[in-house]
């Protein structure tokens, strides 16, 4: 039952097509989850990480013309390809979405109820009735408190950890086998940051759901991922079971971003280790290594040709010749 | 909520405390002197005599501000004075005229709400597609066609050259379908632009896409999702359309021969007949700040979080 | 020269249709005397209400006026009365918003205020109220207008106004002791008067409207000078007869009206990002291509 993966999606590219520009947020990039699973990607902003999850399910926003190639399958099934209207039948179904900054992602002039009960209706025909109910189930699932009032509230009546439980009860009301949530931590207060997360994984467990988690946080990543994906302008830079890549990174910008995580034995008013540098910005796609100007590691050869992703030991696998092979093979 | 419409029927009250002095402070500052139009009126000789007489008579020697109060104390009980060009009170037949005007702005504020729902929706629904240009062309032609211009063409086509719907007159159903239409044509450009670019506001806001990840179709969306959010502004563009339908009121009476308020707005400036002017003009602001408090109010029912503010 | 070169920045973005037209506009207006074929109040009894002929092009009126020339004239009889009330009215607006933008305060509560009032209440109603008491004439018209016209203008300087003394280089200069004067007539005033320029024009075919309006109601520009408003209510009790002098001078007015609010729609909206149109698309898609399939591996 474990082996066939819920979704799998192997080398997709995504250009974005605007009347400003056209750039290649994702290009070429494969990883799956199976059912139960968390994999957890990583990435500074601007790596393409959301843009990977969403443009397949045809979450774009307006003014954008997606251009998708590769593979992505859900259940067995080919996504690209797939028409818009199949698509639509799938997201709140089979998928459910998660979104950032819960603030903004609930309308604000409909009650909670409703925007719960929706789902219902739509996806499980539920009757209104029926469908206020399973409003109600939910919303004791996420852990409101008070909930038969809460349904009948708007959203600005709600704080932002509150919001963040009624996205999450949204996206649970289809009952999807895969989750997707997007940053669902960082727009939130520190202190809520934990309990979100908490519910996340705790839901997921319960509900034997895959999901898909995409962050910029290590932290988040320690404690709820089974798999990582780092990515990197665009392309994964390593990818592996979340014990074996934190313990033992390999690529330069993986054993960055975890070496930027300030540790308890640091001095107090020791220096912020960061990674020296600046993301490069969403264009073209690069020749070689995007991350060559900024890694210390660094040979001549690294800009020419772009590094192919190879199985290092295990399930890990890294985009870097120098570390596979040593600076003077590369 | 009380606390709100109590604040807001307060505000209104001082607003319509200002529009009366307005009024009373025009025709006060207008040139002439009174008393010798009004004897001239009355067919009388004016001597200085006689002119004091009537001065007497209307209480122009009275302080300024008793005269106000006076004036005020009237006008609230519907007394507006005596015109000087007929001699004959002011409000002889103005309940009447209000009904005509009523009519015309009511049946006129009917047709452009469906007429602009269904250009925004077309809209809103192929965005930048032919509907959708259609029928930001029709709102673009609509804004910028003068009102006379639109009742000349609306008689030219209706009656004149298909003798559909007469062209002049207040009797039955039929007389009222051309200058409602007339009235009803630029605001329902305006209005059909509110909701086009209200639409396409509230689809590009980011709830529409957890409505789009919901699984939601572009209809349910636009529908369940953008329209709810576009209320409060629609509503109050409307407002300010029904207001600024008073001065569309002026064109359109006298071209299909409706005995309105406006007619009458406009027969009082033609003959400088201040008294007419300056009941008129009372009636029409005190008619913008009803509406202005109507719309406030009914905004407040319509958006969630202005509700909260007050409650 | 600053100012010049915001207002021809701004006209580069602006949609041609909508140059085209205001700048035929403007053309028929500036040179009307000298492109009128005939003149326009010649009467010709014998020739009223003639159709098109190689005499008259567009025909005659009730009187026998050639009715191309009417209609050329009353361009320059719009311009110069739509921009006698624009100026005045520009001028109040900006020296009120100005003010209120540099004091704030109660200064500034009081003429907001005042503006509020006056956006309340429909131009044509003010107008008309002014031209009741005082007496109707071309003056009063104008003056009437500008009455009505100048709270647009100071609603929007004033908030150019606020935005432009909320600058940095403002805040510098008054530190190091610039005197009030400097700052409102050196920086805030010319400032103001670019940006607010623009949004003026752009509001010219509502008070080129307004002007005809009046005229029709026979309230603003007075017989014989040719005007498209009272052109069309003149010639309205002919309208079964001959009704190409009512839709003559309909026609041009409407024509100038849109062109002026196609401007203005471009300036109010330009945040919402557009699909791409087919060419675009074309192009994106060239340029995608031409990054190759360097994704072989992963």
């Amino acid at each position: 039952m474990r082996n066939e993966p819920l979704l799998s999606v192997s080398n997709l590219t995504v250009n974005l097509l605007t009347a400003k520009s056209a750039v290649r947020p994702v290009d070429g990039v494969s990883y799956s989850v199976r059912q139960g699973e968390c994999l957890a990607i990583v990435g500074e902003s601007g790596s393409g990480k959301t843009v990977m999850n969403f443009a397949p399910l045809g979450l774009m926003p307006t003014g954008v013309t997606t251009m998708l190639s590769g593979s992505v399958k859900l259940e067995g099934r080919e996504l690209i390809g797939l028409p818009e209207a199949e698509i639509q039948k799938l997201r709140g179904k089979s998928v459910g979405f998660i979104f950032q900054d819960p603030m903004s992602a609930l309308n604000p002039v409909r009650r909670i109820g409703r925007q719960i009960a929706e789902m219902a209706e739509l996806h499980l025909n539920m009757t209104p009735k029926a469908a206020e109910a399973r409003a109600l189930e939910l919303v004791k699932l996420v852990g409101i408190s008070d909930p038969a009032a809460r349904l009948r509230q708007y959203p600005h009546e709600l704080s932002g950890g509150l919001r963040q439980r009624v996205v999450i009860a949204i996206a649970l009301a289809g009952e999807p086998k895969l989750l997707i949530a997007d940053e669902p931590t960082t727009a939130l207060d520190v202190t809520v940051q934990a309990q979100i997360l908490r519910l996340l994984k705790d839901v997921q467990k319960r509900l034997n759901m895959a999901m898909v988690l995409i962050t910029h946080d290590m932290g988040v990543v320690a404690g709820a991922a089974d798999n990582i994906v780092v990515m990197y302008a665009a392309r994964a830079a390593e990818r592996g079971p979340v014990d074996t890549v934190l313990v033992n990174p390999r690529h330069p910008y993986t054993r960055g971003l975890i070496n930027a995580i300030p540790r308890r034995e640091d001095p107090v008013g020791a220096e912020f280790r960061g990674l020296p540098g600046l993301p490069p910005a969403l264009a073209a796609p690069f020749k070689g290594c995007a991350f060559t100007p900024r890694c210390d590691m660094a040979v001549p050869a690294c800009s020419l040709a772009r590094p192919p992703l190879e199985q290092v030991d295990g399930n890990v696998f890294v985009a870097c010749p120098v570390v596979n092979h040593g600076k003077v093979a590369a | 909520m009380f606390h709100f419409i109590s604040k807001r029927l307060k505000h209104s009250l001082v607003l319509l405390f200002l529009a009366s002095l307005v009024c009373f402070t025009l025709v006060v500052s207008a040139p002439g002197n009174v008393a010798v139009l009004i004897a001239e009126l009355r067919g009388a000789v004016a001597t200085p005599g006689y002119v004091d007489q009537v001065a007497e008579e209307i209480g122009l020697h009275k302080p300024l501000l008793m005269r106000y109060v006076d004036w005020l104390g009237d006008a609230v009980q519907g007394d507006f004075g005596i015109s000087y060009r007929t001699g004959q009170a002011v409000n002889a037949d103005l309940s009447k005229r209000i009904l005509v005007t009523g009519m015309l702005i009511a049946g006129g504020g009917v047709i452009a709400t469906l007429i602009s729902l269904i250009l925004g929706f077309l809209g809103a629904f192929w965005p930048y597609r032919l509907p959708d240009r259609a029928s930001r062309g029709l709102a673009l032609i609509g804004a910028s066609t003068p009102t006379f211009f639109v009742g000349a063409l609306m008689i030219y086509a209706f009656s004149v050259s298909f003798r559909i719907f007469p062209s002049f007159g207040f009797e039955g159903p039929e007389s009222w379908v051309l200058p409602w239409l007339t009235v009803a044509v630029l605001p329902a450009a305006v209005l059909s632009r509110v909701v086009r670019v209200g639409l396409e506001d509230a689809m590009s806001s980011p709830f529409v896409l957890t409505a789009k990840s919901k699984g939601l179709g572009r209809t349910a969306i636009l529908l369940r999702e953008a329209l709810p959010n576009i209320t409060p502004i629609f509503i109050n563009a409307l407002g300010t359309q029904v207001g600024l339908m008073t001065a569309t009121a002026i064109i359109v009476e006298p071209l299909f021969a409706w005995q309105g308020l406006g007619d009458y707005f406009l027969a009082g400036v033609r003959f400088r007949d201040f008294m007419v002017v300056q009941a008129c003009l009372l009636l029409f602001l005190s008619f913008f700040i009803v509406v202005n408090l109507v719309v406030d109010l009914a905004v407040m029912l319509t958006d969630p979080r202005i509700r909260r503010q007050w409650s | 020269m600053n100012m010049l070169k915001t207002i021809l920045a701004q006209i580069n973005k602006m949609p041609r249709a909508a140059l085209i037209t205001i700048g035929l506009f403007l053309a028929l207006g500036i040179f009307a005397p000298w492109i009128a074929p005939q003149d326009p109040s010649a009467q010709n009894l014998l020739d009223a209400g003639g159709g098109p002929s190689a005499a008259h092009w567009l025909g005659t009126d009730n009187l026998g006026r050639d009715t191309l020339s009417r209609l050329i004239i009353a361009a320059n009889t719009s311009l110069v009365s739509v921009g006698s009330v624009l100026i005045i009215a520009m001028t109040i607006g900006i020296l009120m918003g100005t003010i209120a933008g540099y004091h704030r305060g109660w200064v500034d509560d009081l003429l907001m205020r005042i503006v509020d009032v006056g956006l309340s209440i429909p131009s044509l109603i003010t107008a008309l109220a002014v031209i009741g008491i005082v007496g109707p004439g071309y003056w009063t018209m104008v003056m009437a207008l500008s009455l009505a016209w100048w709270p647009m203008s100071g609603r929007i300087s004033r908030g150019v106004a606020v935005s432009i003394m909320s600058k940095p280089h403002i805040e510098a200069l008054r530190v190091l002791g610039a005197s009030p004067w400097r700052i409102y007539f050196g920086h805030l005033l010319p400032g103001t008067i670019g940006q607010v320029m623009v949004y003026a024009t752009a509001d010219a075919g509502t008070a080129a409207l307004a002007v005809a309006t009046l005229s029709f109601l026979g309230l603003g520009i007075q017989p014989p000078t040719p005007e498209w408003g009272q052109m069309l209510v003149d010639a309205l009790p002919y309208l079964e007869s001959d009704p190409r002098q009512v839709l003559l001078p309909g026609f041009a007015l409407t024509a100038a009206v849109i062109g002026f609010n196609i401007l203005g729609e471009s300036i109010a909206l330009n945040r919402i990002p557009k699909p791409l149109t087919r060419r675009m698309l074309a192009l994106r898609r060239a340029e995608v291509a031409s990054w190759g399939k360097e994704n072989s591996n992963a």
